[in-house]
């Protein structure tokens, strides 16, 4: 860490706050992210576990989250496609008892990657055990959208495809501890496809390489065991396009402007491959905060701009990466805090000795099991709770 | 995050669905949140009339020229809702719809959300469905171009993907070339070229004009990563993609020239670095020595003077190669 002194402070009772609100209702304006209301919930929720603040959700508004989340699980039956998953949002879910508009409606309701990741984030992160779902029929979602090429789209209908939601798909896997009929194999072929001439990933094959997408692309290589297959000369021409994209803050490409969330992608990308030690942290934290919002908390994408939860959570994950006290330490692959990293460990443990295969080295640090003791406290709570979602078949 | 607003979209002489006569017929259906929803949305109420009377058409399956325009109003509201973009791709079919008439709706919507992933992929399904791009490399020089911003990643992702699958190279560079003039630090025309180029394939001939094209760039403007990754770029292609930076000694004595005349821009110095330390590895440890020196001069000059921010790195180049070097020694 380096000195601190006559700093700008990190504002952290603001930005739980702020982060907090957004649990509640949202402003008419939002309107066009009704289809992603999960991952705003995961960034307030998230967000607040960085910031060390879960305590500040109330028990009940904790339930509501989890069974909100739960709410959006599709279970496929035998006869039905593969579109196993969480959903985002409620579009497509009527309020009604009629039994023949239900089903008719089941025809488009969906899995959605994006959303399964960031619901299965919110749970972990609430210490839920992951009990109420079935983690085969998820997998076999996931399994379903993968491309011959290698690639995944969001969904079953109607989604492109490509290295967002191979990360999404690698995370989920990873997350579940089982990765079924997914193909490791062409999804490394996809991802070292698009590897591009200056050493950045492209978001598909030969666009143009991108910080977002690169986060993604060694995310998921790193999460499905096959970062090894990097040889040494290819990771430090990653590490040098990674490096360079640092002027104060981080941009997502050469000759673009720095925006707070590349802290986070840049960052990221950076700890995967053991080089963000490299980075000026001082000058890093100087641009995060110049985007700090001091009047009603958060972070925005540039100084003057309105914040907002995507740039405030990775604002907050990004000055993690330096040790910013006061923060909880962020795990970069997955993009939760080290503490959820811990509860998950725990999980897979559980898992792994009911499925008889032994047990797992799980190496769990001192420092975090204070704070799984914590998260453990909310598992109790959450395994009263019983479904209540219209969408898991009731056969 | 970006926000919407209804009254934008839709104008004021809005009717109501419920005031409609021709949509009597329809009992609306309201959405389910769960007894205790959070982050729920404060949908406006035309939001929320539109979307009750969408889901209940998509309850009935009912695919007509009414379902049709009830997606468009839908997808103005929230063009981000890629389960009503499908819905009208499967009215789309049923109907037999004019698709040239849907790309010309789309060229419209586009040009209000040039940067929303469904419209584009709308987009392309219709396309496919056509088999017809010849509209594409318009529309995307439109987005590109006259909107200003000639970085829009799905706009080249889309251009890219209309050249590959209908085979539309042959004036691409021409194109790339004016982007390229028109603002020599756009990465992404920079990337383009790549593509065009490699789908020509690195010969010889090519290699050495794009060096030729690239070199001339850096002249003009010196301190420019964009130029600066897709020189190192090119030559890497080279020898089946094995090439060594000293395989292109005009390439060499350019570079050279400029730090002797004084340039210390971070990307030059960065290649005399990358260079030197090639070179360093593939002689002998006894004369590696001086260029080695020079690596960990050049490393100090940029830590200490040209690109502080990246001291922490140089000082990790300077390092990796003295342990490299060893490594070799010790063998």
């Amino acid at each position: 860490m380096e000195d601190r002194t006559d700093t700008e402070p990190v504002l952290l009772s603001k930005h739980a706050k702020n982060l907090l609100r957004f649990l509640n209702l949202l402003p008419a304006r939002m309107a066009s992210h009704d289809n992603t209301r999960s991952t705003i919930v995961f960034f307030a929720v998230c967000g607040l576990d960085v910031l060390n603040s879960l305590h500040l959700v109330p028990p009940q508004l904790r339930q509501d989250i989890i069974d909100w989340i739960y709410g959006g699980l599709v279970v496929p039956r035998d006869n039905e496609k593969n579109c196993g998953g969480f959903m985002g949002c409620r579009a497509m879910v009527p309020k009604t008892e009629d039994a023949e508009i239900l089903e008719c409606m089941r025809n488009y309701q969906w899995g959605h990657l994006a959303m399964t990741y960031t619901s299965l984030a919110v749970l972990v992160t609430l210490g839920d055990d992951l009990s109420r779902l079935d983690r085969k029929s998820i997998v076999d979602g996931v399994a379903a959208v993968q491309k011959p090429e290698g690639s995944f789209s969001a969904c079953i209908d109607g989604s492109e495809d490509d290295m967002r939601f191979v990360y999404c798909a690698a995370t989920i896997c990873y997350m579940l501890d089982y990765w079924g009929d997914v193909n490791k194999e062409t999804m490394f072929q996809f991802i070292t496809r698009s590897l591009r001439y200056d050493y950045g990933f492209s978001q598909e094959l030969e666009g143009e390489a991108h910080g977002g997408t690169t986060f993604c692309a060694l995310a998921a290589l790193h999460l499905s065991g096959q970062l090894h297959r990097l040889d040494a000369t290819t990771v430090e021409r990653m590490k040098r396009w990674l490096i360079f994209r640092q002027m104060d803050g981080f941009q997502g490409r050469p000759n673009k402007p720095v925006d707070t969330c590349y802290s986070f992608w840049i960052g990221a990308s950076l700890c995967i491959l053991n080089g963000f030690e490299l980075t000026d942290y001082a000058r890093n934290r100087e641009f995060i905060l110049s985007t700090q919002d001091k009047l009603i908390g958060g972070f925005a994408k540039w100084p003057q701009a309105t914040p907002d939860p995507f740039h405030t959570y990775l604002g907050l994950c990004g000055l993690a990466f330096t040790g910013e006290p006061g923060l909880s330490p962020v795990n970069p692959s997955l993009n939760m805090s080290m503490a959820a990293y811990a509860h998950l460990q725990h999980l897979h443990e559980q898992w792994r000795s009911a499925d008889g295969r032994g047990d797992e080295d799980i190496s769990v640090s001192s420092a975090f099991k204070q704070q799984l003791h914590l998260s453990k406290g909310v598992e109790a709570t959450s395994t009263t709770t019983t479904s209540n979602s219209p969408l898991i078949s009731a056969q | 995050m970006g926000d919407s607003s209804d009254e934008e979209y839709l104008g004021t002489d809005w009717l109501a669905y419920s005031e409609r006569s021709d949509w009597e017929d329809v009992q609306p259906l309201a959405q389910d949140d769960g007894p205790n929803p959070v982050v729920s949305i404060a949908y406006s109420q035309k939001f929320r009339e539109v979307f009750d009377y969408m889901r209940a058409i998509i309850a009935r399956g009912e695919k007509s020229q009414r379902a049709l325009d009830l997606t468009t109003d839908a997808l103005r509201l929230n063009p981000a809702n890629y389960t009503v973009w499908q819905y009208r791709r499967d009215v789309l079919r049923e109907l037999k719809a004019d698709l040239y008439a849907e790309l010309d709706y789309l060229t419209e919507v586009i040009g209000q959300n040039s940067k929303n992933y469904q419209v584009w992929h709308h987009r392309r399904v219709i396309v496919e469905m056509l088999n017809d791009p010849s509209n594409e490399l318009e529309l995307t020089e439109n987005a590109l171009v006259n909107d200003g911003d000639a970085k829009n990643y799905h706009a080249w992702q889309h251009r890219q993907w209309a050249i590959r699958s209908f085979n539309l190279y042959d004036d691409e560079l021409s194109f790339v070339d004016r982007l390229i003039s028109e603002d020599q630090r756009n990465n992404s025309a920079w990337n383009q070229r790549f593509f065009v180029i490699k789908h020509f394939g690195f010969t010889p001939e090519l290699i050495q004009r794009e060096l030729s094209y690239t070199m001339n760039r850096i002249r003009i403007i010196k301190n420019n990563e964009s130029a600066w990754n897709y020189l190192v770029g090119v030559m890497r292609q080279g020898d089946s993609g094995n090439a060594l930076l000293s395989s292109y000694p005009d390439v060499v004595d350019f570079v050279e020239e400029l730090y002797q005349a004084g340039n210390r821009s971070p990307y030059l110095l960065a290649f005399l670095i990358d260079l030197y330390q090639e070179q360093a590895l593939q002689l002998k440890a006894s004369d590696s020595d001086q260029l080695a020196r020079k690596v960990y001069g050049l490393c100090e000059d940029m830590a200490t003077k040209h690109d502080v921010i990246r001291r922490k790195y140089w000082q990790y180049v300077a390092n990796h190669l003295k342990n490299q070097l060893s490594t070799v020694e010790q063998k």
